[in-house]
């Protein structure tokens, strides 16, 4: 760290902080703090899903036999991928290591898009087949009482995901846009690192998305 | 790829306390768990079954938490932070869940017919 | 920092002819200013036109029930005008309010601090709340839903009035309060003085720590639920639609599980807005600090686990009931702390009869009233019967009105100083909070009786027998209503003309009064070291100084 130079202030350092590390503590805390916020709006969608459940859940098992297995294991695969890839560009970025970082971070927006890509596919298959939510449900396979709602909590809970997943995707192009301009080095990666987390949060919904439409 | 600095994935220095192994381990384990959730969830094994996928799901999603989003090394109020948060998403369903579990099963909206005669 | 009383200089009181009112010109410099001190005002503004047509719906409502019958609007009029009453009043001022305006402008000041930790994000929430506000005043614009304030399904899903903008507004609105939160909760994390350690912060501080916990936890959910709401009306998703097996009581678990502890939000700020001033206007070290400081943290720690009691007869539980009533009296025991302790402090304290004074005075009277009829109504087998009536409006009217509005009273006055450096006139300053407090109490003491009697809320037509309480009702309330145009008057008179206060009238021993009023934009020419304990008028062993301020 720079700290012995303290007569060339970081050019990233505002000036209401005494040291960049200090700042560095806020914005890691900020993050983490913004991270508690999306745990708890996934929460409200988590209790829907446990509610219904509850209620119908001989129609939430038949229906989760229906979704489609290998699109929701390999999208699982993708994401945790994606993770490890962002995981590496935090790390590389921290040793100084741009290309690498940029190449990383180019693998893990083509994972969201792989994981968009099925979802959208899977979408399609629903709405063809009429697996849909609430009044607009006529899925002739699953006709357990309370079906309907499992179409509901699963186009709720993936859709609000599948936005999460664009705005880490927008957010990791950014990153890799200021990657490429050069913005960052082994003395400044901090943004890199927040954005990392956001994606990992994403990741952690997914984990816990995936048993429970798909597998119980 | 540009060599710049040391360039093994184990370098260890004050800045790097860890090189890039582990996120690979974890990795490969995350893939071991979805494989075993992935196995036992189109096995049946009656009640077990939720226990079994959510156990799984929690150790991978605290793999993630505890490496990828290094809490290991995080100060302890990041990591309040995070765990407040899930505990208060907790009490909403426990709050919620007190509610269902005790009421009278005729005032519940499963659309089923009740075969249990009403109480009184 | 020690600090020797003002009132032993006999220097005239200064105005600094550079502060952050002036250092940058021009209304672009506002627009994008990231001092937390303009911020601070430009929130003060906006409250300010919030509460006033949040009031003026009030007396449209209070003038509504003057008579059994229609009175001067329609049946569908009156339930858009409780509806964005609340709505306005809730999310457009009483959540906003003295986080935004005083905590914004006071925080960074009382930590020795230059800003917030996040300046931009602060001036984002600033944004967002004028957006959310102008979505939800656009709907009422395009003629305002009449679903209540509280939004059940499934009539809100149904209902043909204009919903949308006002569900948006919320969910924006939802996004300032958060933005604050979480600005405030990472400010006092990492930007305090050297020498202030946790236990050295001011009361105010802690309360604010203990409302942007709640904001950064609660707010999502409600976020969620609205949003969900919309989309239900949209959809037809069945989520809360009992036809397409969904559960309603699942609404209300969502909506109030923010909602309750959304009136913490209200309330914890207000109560750390009162210890300073008590002991600002008792001149004497705050008693029983730390049990104030924990106290915050008891609030908002259990406020979380107490929201079913507003299900108490939506069809949750008897057992569900039960616990929540427990829960829901616990909370009482914290604000009864923090009663015992400012009531200590002022007790042989050197008391500045004052216009906050009036006000603390009316404070604590109200959290008091207001507080016991809540743990009144959080027994189940009296809720029973007061659910839905007078009773609880009486209640929360108490709380919101006679303790959280009497606290923002008492930081406008207390702080207005400060933030403008000139006094505003004494004598007018105690007839409108007379008028106030007065007001106060002929408005809502009446609608307590109502609501014991069976006077249902939000209903536009009611027995003759009620008449002459209703009648009581608006008097009190039109009393109010001028008590807060005389203070409008004189605080923007003030503004211009007022005398000049200099740094420090109060002689108070916040490290806020430590730099210039108005401050400079910059806040302190030094930072401060932090020596002593917050509040700290004497010496251990000193006597109370018994001074005119």
């Amino acid at each position: 760290m720079s700290s012995s130079d303290t007569h060339v202030p970081n050019p990233h350092l505002a000036h209401h902080y005494e040291t960049i590390e200090k700042q560095d503590y806020a914005v890691r805390l900020g993050m983490w703090l913004f991270l508690g916020t999306e745990v708890l709006l996934f929460a409200g969608l988590f209790l829907g899903y446990t509610v219904y459940r509850h209620f119908y859940h001989e129609a939430f098992h038949e229906a989760s036999r229906h979704l489609d297995l290998w699109a929701g294991a390999t999208n699982t695969v993708v994401l945790i991928t994606s993770s490890l890839s962002v995981a590496l560009a935090y790390d590389a970025i921290k040793r100084g290591k741009t290309k690498r970082c940029a190449a990383l971070l180019i693998f893990t927006i083509a994972c969201a898009l792989a994981f968009l890509v099925i979802k959208g596919i899977e979408y399609s298959h629903k709405f063809q087949e009429g697996a849909l939510p609430g009044k607009w449900y006529h899925y002739a396979e699953v006709t357990a009482p309370g079906a309907n709602l499992y179409y509901t909590v699963y186009f709720l809970t993936t859709g609000l995901h599948a936005f999460h997943v664009i705005v880490g995707m927008s957010i990791l192009i950014w990153l890799l846009s200021r990657v490429l301009r050069g913005h960052f080095s082994e003395s400044y990666y901090v943004p890199v690192e927040l954005g990392g987390l956001y994606w990992h949060l994403v990741d952690l919904v997914w984990i816990f998305l995936f048993p429970l439409l798909y597998l119980i | 790829m540009a060599h710049e600095t040391s360039d093994s994935p184990a370098a260890k220095d004050e800045h790097h306390p860890h090189g890039v192994g582990r996120y690979w381990l974890v990795w490969a384990l995350l893939l071991v768990f979805t494989a075993t959730t992935v196995i036992t969830g189109r096995m049946d094994l009656g009640g077990a079954n939720i226990f079994i996928a959510l156990l799984i799901a929690t150790i991978k999603a605290t793999l993630v938490v505890l490496f990828f989003m290094h809490m290991t090394e995080a100060p302890g109020a990041n990591r309040l932070v995070f765990v407040v948060s899930l505990v208060f998403s907790i009490v909403l369903m426990i709050g919620v869940f007190g509610d269902l579990w005790t009421r009278n099963p005729m005032s519940l909206p499963s659309g089923a017919p009740t075969t249990e005669a009403p109480e009184r | 920092m020690s600090q020797p009383s003002q009132l032993h200089e006999n220097k005239p009181p200064v105005y600094p002819a550079v502060n952050y009112l002036n250092a940058d010109r021009g209304v672009w410099s506002w627009l994008t200013t990231i001092d937390h001190k303009r911020i601070g005002v430009m929130y003060l503004i906006s409250v300010m036109i919030a509460f006033l047509l949040g009031g003026i719906f009030a007396m449209a409502l209070r003038v509504e029930l003057l008579t059994p019958g229609p009175t001067i609007m329609g049946a569908n009029t009156y339930n858009r005008m409780f509806t964005l009453h609340g709505v306005v009043m809730i999310f457009l001022f009483m959540i906003p309010a003295i986080p935004g305006v005083f905590g914004n402008f006071c925080l960074p000041l009382m930590l020795g601090a230059k800003d917030v930790a996040f300046p931009k994000l602060n001036l984002l929430s600033l944004y967002l709340y004028w957006t959310g506000a102008t979505l939800v005043l656009a709907g009422m614009v395009m003629g305002g839903t009449d679903t209540g304030w509280t939004f059940y399904t499934p009539y809100s899903t149904t209902t043909p009035t204009t919903l949308f903008p006002v569900l948006l507004g919320i969910f924006i609105l939802g996004f300032s309060s958060i933005v604050t939160g979480l600005n405030f909760i990472v400010t006092i994390h990492t930007l305090r003085a050297p020498g202030m350690g946790w236990m050295r912060m001011q009361l105010f501080v802690w309360a604010i720590y203990a409302t942007s916990i709640i904001q950064v936890l609660a707010t999502p959910v409600i976020g969620l639920t609205v949003l969900l709401v919309g989309i239900e009306k949209v959809g037809g998703f069945g989520l809360f639609d009992a036809t397409r097996g969904g559960d309603p009581v699942l609404f209300e678990h969502m909506f109030w599980f923010y909602s309750h502890p959304a009136v913490y939000i209200m309330v914890l700020p207000a109560m750390g807005v009162v210890s300073e001033a008590i002991a600002a206007f008792s001149r004497k070290n705050i008693f029983g600090y730390k049990m104030i400081a924990y106290s915050s943290l008891g609030i908002a720690f259990v406020g979380f686990f107490a929201w079913g009691h507003h299900l108490f007869v939506s069809g949750q539980s008897p057992f569900n009931d039960g616990a929540f009533a427990v829960i829901s009296m616990l909370v009482g025991v914290f604000t009864a702390i923090k009663v015992f302790n400012w009531v200590a402090t002022l007790y042989r304290g050197a008391i500045a009869v004052k216009t906050p004074l009036i006000y603390i005075c009316g404070f604590l009277f109200f959290i008091v009233f207001g507080g016991m009829t809540g743990i009144a109504v959080a027994t189940v087998s009296l809720d029973v019967h007061w659910h839905d009536t007078y009773f609880v409006i009486a209640h929360f009217h108490f709380i919101m009105v006679g303790a959280v509005i009497m606290a923002f009273l008492i930081a406008v006055h207390y702080w207005f100083p400060k933030m403008f450096g000139r006094m505003y006139h004494e004598g007018w300053g105690m007839v409108a909070a007379s008028l106030i407090v007065l007001g106060f109490n002929a408005t809502f003491i009446p609608q307590f009786l109502l609501g014991n009697a069976g006077m249902p809320r939000r209903y536009y037509m009611y027995p003759e027998r009620f008449q002459a309480l209703n009648v009581a009702s608006t008097a009190g309330a039109s009393l109010l209503a001028f008590g807060f145009v005389i203070i409008l008057i004189y605080l923007i008179y003030a503004l211009v003309r007022g005398e000049v206060a200099g740094d420090n009238p109060w002689d108070s021993r916040g490290y806020e009064w430590m730099t210039t009023s108005p401050p400079p934009k910059h806040n302190f020419d030094e930072t401060p070291i932090i020596t002593k304990d917050p509040h700290s008028y004497q010496e251990p062993g000193e006597e109370v100084e018994h001074v005119v301020i």
